[in-house]
């Protein structure tokens, strides 16, 4: 028997299997034939159930719920995850360069063997760079080593990676650092949502939605115009349904400066970078007032899109188109009791598609959102 | 490009249990979503963005 975990959506089920940390939405007849081949009920029994259900002949029904057993198969299937090689490493006796950050009043002592690797991680971070301080509390190290990308944390292995998976690495580097400033271990977090996020101080709202589609820029514009920045790109939700903050700065396109630069003329000053994988070019735009003592309830999931076009529009979505466009550019905890507290906090909250191209008219509309006046 | 590939990956989530023929209404009810979110927590992909 496998761990299920089902929800309700719409007129559906959402069904979670833990050994594959799959989500499927199904029918809800398919849902309780998969709920009877977990519960080991007999394939003559559930045949006699569904035959009641679905006007078709015998020998259809069987095979059908055959295709059943076999979906329940694959998605029981236990995935493991690759142990880490642990195998032989050395920690370089030279770095290239060693920078300390601040975050939230603890200081992270960093260590890049050379200068690609300082490029991944210090520019989100350097805004909380700190010099000369005589102790750290963390020790990150970071180098290569058989063309694989080595992270060790006060002296311990935690991952490798091939240079083309650079962003895992930074994903990961991201999560310890989330875990060691706030003392939360991994088990106690949600999810991380490839998202911009901003609170009024009491609730939050979540931005989504593909590459370029507007999320920094508008985490930026509603941060100049009274609203917190939680978080760009890597937002954190612990499985108290909180959305924390994380002080990594907001990635800037190009094309979106003119946009920014009334409500920040200190771009102009800020240096470009060029991301050569990435083909982008981008500035590193510091939050305003990063605050650590938020830990704020989500209000709505907005899936944001910057349309010439369209001056401001916005309509509520479905929740499973919301959920379809959620799941695959998220990490969420793979442990039961968070896939069924992440369930739980998506299905209560509104979903919403936010077109626009004027920013004006964006953020009265974030306005409205929070305090419910849509 | 991302955009195009983002929808390719929304369309594959879309799978069928099987196909019953003639019985249209039990291959429609065999319509599912599999989705599977990340397995690790990756920062933005490598990949061209928008420009936004």
């Amino acid at each position: 028997m496998g761990e299920l975990v089902v929800k309700k959506i719409e007129a559906k089920n959402i069904v979670w299997f833990k050994n594959s940390n799959s989500y499927l939405v199904l029918e809800p007849i398919v849902t309780k034939i998969l709920l009877k081949i977990n519960k080991k009920v007999s394939l003559e029994e559930i045949e006699t159930w569904v035959i009641k259900k679905v006007d078709a002949p015998k020998n259809v029904i069987k095979k059908f719920i055959v295709d059943i057993y076999s979906l329940y198969s694959e998605n029981n299937r236990v995935t493991k995850e690759a142990l880490l090689d642990t195998s032989n490493y050395k920690v370089p006796t030279k770095f290239f360069s060693k920078k300390q950050y601040s975050i939230k009043n603890r200081i992270f002592f960093f260590q890049f063997e050379n200068e690609y690797l300082e490029s991944k991680i210090h520019l989100i971070f350097a805004h909380l760079e700190v010099k000369n301080q005589t102790k750290f509390h963390f020790n990150y190290q970071v180098f290569e080593n058989k063309n694989l990308i080595l992270f060790v944390k006060n002296k311990k292995l935690i991952g490798r990676w091939k240079k083309e998976q650079a962003h895992v690495f930074q994903g990961k580097i991201s999560m310890q650092l989330l875990i060691d400033c706030y003392k939360k271990p991994e088990e106690d977090w949600m999810g991380v949502f490839h998202a911009s996020a901003v609170s009024n101080g009491k609730e939050s709202l979540l931005f989504l939605g593909d590459s370029g589609s507007g999320k920094s820029t508008s985490l930026a514009l509603l941060n100049a115009n009274g609203f917190d920045c939680i978080a760009d790109d890597f937002v954190p939700i612990d499985n108290n349904q909180d959305a924390y903050t994380y002080p990594a700065a907001i990635s800037i396109k190009k094309k979106s400066v003119p946009t920014l630069l009334p409500f920040y003329p200190e771009l102009d000053k800020i240096a470009e970078h060029h991301l050569k994988e990435l083909h982008k070019i981008v500035r590193y735009l510091p939050p305003r007032n990063i605050n650590y003592d938020l830990k704020l309830k989500c209000k709505a999931l907005i899936f944001i899109k910057y349309n010439p076009e369209v001056e401001m529009e916005i309509k509520p979505i479905s929740k499973i188109d919301a959920f379809q466009q959620l799941i695959p550019d998220s990490w969420i905890s793979p442990i039961e009791k968070n896939a069924t507290v992440f369930l739980e906090w998506f299905l209560e909250l509104p979903s919403y598609q936010l077109t626009y191209s004027n920013n004006s008219k964006m953020i009265e509309t974030v306005s409205k959102i929070f305090k419910d006046e849509l | 490009m991302k955009k195009k590939n983002e929808n390719i990956t929304r369309k594959e989530a879309i799978k069928k249990i099987g196909s019953y023929g003639k019985y249209t209404a039990l291959t429609a009810i065999g319509t599912y979503l599999l989705l599977n979110p990340k397995t690790a927590q990756a920062r933005s992909p490598i990949a061209p963005g928008g420009g936004f």
